[in-house]
């Protein structure tokens, strides 16, 4: 994904992407194993707990930084259409199966999901949106 | 939005490469412009003017005209 276009902002954003990726896998590891063998409770299962959901932040500040210094326009229009695919789909499925749930009894689906969900969506938008271009 | 761009870019004899390497934008914006299928914003519309040495309104065709 975004590899295609070699600027050092489309680079710098592809990277941070997979660096964050990479990054929610270890730490949702990682928090599992402190669970898991130190028992953590109270204060400190807090911030533990919700560290995996951090690298999130940091691909919102790369995703803003991208579009502000990126120059060229088209680039930016393009991630912005995939961001919304991501965002039209996020909402779709997991709206769809909330009421799945309500009614049908479907298994819960965990609200963990929802970020990989996301960027499965970004994906998947992602070639429908550059073939719009060719 | 119609435009000469491929016109222009032939009489100068250069490639989209060499266009968008002017225009400090990828290969891709300028198919996507020369095509009609992505409409450049003001700032880059002047560049393109500035570029060619003609006004906007010579490179790019008023569809609603």
């Amino acid at each position: 994904m975004f590899c295609s276009s070699k600027s050092p902002a489309v680079r710098r954003f592809a990277r941070s992407c997979w660096m964050s990726a990479g990054l929610v896998v270890v730490l949702a590891v990682g928090a599992a194993l402190v669970f898991r063998f130190w028992h953590l409770k109270g204060l400190l299962a807090y911030p533990v707990a919700v560290l995996p959901a951090l690298p999130i932040l940091w691909v919102l500040f790369e995703t803003g930084r991208f579009l502000a210094v990126e120059k060229d326009e088209f680039q930016r229009n393009l991630l912005v259409q995939c961001l919304l695919g991501g965002i039209g789909g996020t909402l779709a499925t997991t709206t769809a199966w909330g009421y799945l749930e309500a009614f049908v009894r479907v298994p819960h689906l965990r609200a963990v999901w929802i970020y990989p969900i996301f960027w499965l969506f970004v994906v998947i938008a992602w070639p429908v949106v550059y073939r719009r271009y060719r | 939005m119609k435009n000469r761009l491929k016109v222009l870019r032939a009489e100068r004899d250069w490639s989209q490469a060499d266009l968008a390497q002017r225009l400090e934008v990828s290969r891709q914006s300028v198919n996507a412009i020369e095509t009609g299928k992505f409409d450049p914003s003001l700032p880059l519309a002047f560049k393109l003017a500035r570029l060619f040495g003609l006004r906007i309104e010579e490179i790019f065709e008023d569809s609603d005209q």
